[in-house]
């Protein structure tokens, strides 16, 4: 169906927001398209993960309305109904939408603004055939051609697409697509291959088994100190990853038209002011701190409280972190601290 | 489902200068609409996101209990934005409330137990609460000996000085009042919460303290009572983290694997000594 995305967005873009891969400034983008012929479909990933669609960088909590002074009424988000194709993503992003739809969906109090979109938004992810040198989703319980977190999934064959539904979301939408040919027997071996050869080309290969076991005794192990001896603070990392969720809440206020909105903005733990208390304290007031906080939120904290590891092993913050602060090499330090302990131990 | 970020609204329905330099006001609030004031069952050391809509929100801990009926009561020190919005406030303005959020004082634990309550500085708006719900007619009969301990820097900063002088003049009710450095008037104690805490030398038989205040009196309180036999699990403290969100969405208020907003802010000693010391 390569050549007949077109006619996926003539058929479904009135009824829901497409969102998909084009060029913006010369980066790979997620978003909602006016025109077909904008859609990129020769590409690695996006740099911003697409988990902006769900999660934009600034998002309405309300809109109010004041008399000049108070408060007269409270206005509601009403676009959470809206429904969204999400095309072109990912398997690593995919698994992300599963681990965030899964945090704010935890406990007695559910973050129904992002759960409402998630509900209505329609995952069309493709395989991912070239795995970069970053990449490495093999070792965080992913594959590039894991499937289980779309709706409908596809295998770039070069001229066209294999398509399979997987949930029935996805078999809904595919009776919509009546120019599908069946596959043949060929194009499913393609498949197979493709994604054997890409599940090789993976090169990194981490052993994360209990990895939080190692972590969490170490809490105050100066490794941290070495590894974060380079973090300039930036924040990219957190930023660009497509499981990070921490968000600042501010409210925008516009005193001439008597209105506002109270706005989530994404936020991150790499940041002095995330964690200062209005009293001058701040419990990571270092890079030190703030560098294990991340490292340990995702692979001892998310095990601990979720039973599954929070990385989803895209790569973008190796590729993209301005000092190259390696996780590859934190984690495999981090690893060696355990042998060191074991050793001691027996010794 | 319900948006978990929209406020209910309440407008100011008195204020309370609570200390000489008046940087400490205690807001009381009514709700506007009848359902959302029965919607609203707390109990003391909760907490709420309190808000001035279009200035921005913060956590601040009920001082009011539950008992209190009609009403719910905020004491707030002037510190930023949104704090100092709230000492500028006016009777009938608007606040919008979200909560009650956190875990508590653990009420129910508390039966049959002689209860310590040790205080120091500001600190002391969720202990009121729980102070006045435990002196309740209704429920005074289920705790055994109540003793508070509460320490300021001078008298000028002890809060709730009408509501402490009705407890003095109780019989079933200890009521330790201390200030730092002596002062031409102050009849009550003199010297830090930790001396008066060794002086006072409540018995840890089949009791629970609670204890709140500035990470200094708080270590140095502890400390004693650890001195007197305590055990860990006797002992209760509140903590504060700089949160958001209130319900565990946004991340920042982190000690290890738990989040303060939802976890805490209620933890015993023993609880907080098996989580990473980064608060």
């Amino acid at each position: 169906m390569k050549n007949e995305i077109g006619k996926l967005y003539i058929e479904l873009g009135e009824e829901y927001n497409f969102f998909a891969p084009i060029k913006e400034k010369g980066n790979l983008v997620f978003k909602k398209i006016l025109n077909p012929d904008d859609i990129i479909l020769d590409y690695f990933n996006s740099k911003v993960p697409p988990k902006e669609i769900l999660f934009p960088k600034t998002e309405v909590l309300f809109e109010y309305k004041t008399d000049g002074k108070e408060v007269t009424e409270i206005i509601e988000r009403k676009d959470l109904e809206e429904k969204n194709i999400i095309f072109g993503i990912r398997p690593c992003d995919a698994h992300a939408f599963v681990l965030m739809e899964n945090f704010f969906a935890f406990g007695d109090y559910q973050d129904e603004i992002f759960l409402k979109k998630r509900e209505n938004s329609i995952i069309i992810g493709v395989g991912c055939n070239n795995p970069k040198s970053t990449c490495f989703c093999t070792s965080v319980e992913g594959h590039p051609f894991q499937k289980d977190d779309m709706d409908i999934f596809l295998v770039d064959l070069g001229e066209k697409y294999l398509v399979e539904a997987i949930s029935e979301k996805g078999k809904n939408l595919m009776n919509k697509m009546p120019w599908l040919k069946n596959a043949t027997k060929k194009d499913v071996q393609k498949a197979a291959e493709l994604s054997k050869q890409a599940e090789e080309s993976i090169v990194t290969k981490l052993d994360l088994k209990d990895i939080e076991k190692v972590l969490d005794p170490n809490f105050d192990h100066p490794i941290w100190r070495e590894v974060s001896e380079i973090c300039i603070g930036c924040g990219t990392c957190s930023f660009l990853c497509p499981t990070c969720t921490c968000f600042d809440v501010i409210d925008d206020n516009d005193q001439y038209n008597n209105r506002g909105r109270r706005i989530r903005i994404w936020d991150t733990c790499q940041f002095c002011l995330y964690s200062l208390h209005t009293s001058g304290h701040n419990p990571r007031d270092s890079c030190i701190e703030r560098c294990r906080n991340r490292i340990l939120h995702k692979f001892c904290y998310y095990p601990e409280n979720y039973n599954t590891l929070g990385c989803v092993g895209c790569g973008r913050c190796i590729q993209l972190c301005p000092v190259n602060n390696d996780l590859r090499s934190i984690i495999e330090k981090i690893k060696k601290i355990d042998i060191k302990k074991e050793e001691k131990i027996s010794a | 489902m319900p948006n978990p970020y929209i406020p209910i609204l309440t407008s100011v329905k008195n204020i309370v200068s609570e200390n000489e330099v008046n940087d400490i006001k205690t807001l009381e609030l009514v709700f506007k609409k009848e359902e959302d004031y029965k919607g609203f069952n707390y109990i003391p050391g909760q907490f709420a996101e309190i808000s001035l809509i279009g200035k921005g929100e913060c956590p601040i801990g009920i001082a009011s209990s539950p008992t209190e009926e009609g009403s719910i009561k905020f004491t707030i020190k002037k510190m930023g934005t949104v704090t100092t919005g709230f000492h500028n406030c006016d009777l009938g303005d608007i606040v919008g409330v979200r909560g009650p959020l956190g875990n508590g004082w653990p009420i129910e634990e508390m039966k049959g137990k002689n209860i310590v309550i040790i205080g120091g500085g500001f600190a002391f708006s969720t202990l009121r609460s729980l102070v006045i719900y435990l002196l309740d007619k209704r429920y005074r009969k289920n705790y055994k000996d109540i003793t508070v301990i509460y320490g300021n820097r001078d008298s000028g900063e002890v809060l709730y000085r009408d509501i402490l002088e009705e407890w003095e003049k109780r019989d079933d009710i200890k009521v330790v009042l201390t200030i730092d450095r002596e002062e031409e008037g102050w009849t009550r104690e003199v010297g830090f919460v930790a001396a008066i805490v060794k002086k006072v030398a409540p018995s840890p038989n089949n009791a629970m303290a609670v204890v709140c205040g500035p990470p200094i009196m708080i270590r140095t309180a502890v400390a004693e009572l650890v001195n007197l036999g305590w055990k860990d699990e006797q002992i209760l403290n509140s903590l504060e983290m700089r949160m958001k969100c209130g319900i565990g969405k946004c991340g920042r208020c982190n000690i290890g694997n738990k989040f303060v907003c939802i976890d805490g802010p209620v933890f015993s000693l023993a609880e907080l000594k098996k989580l990473p010391n980064e608060y």
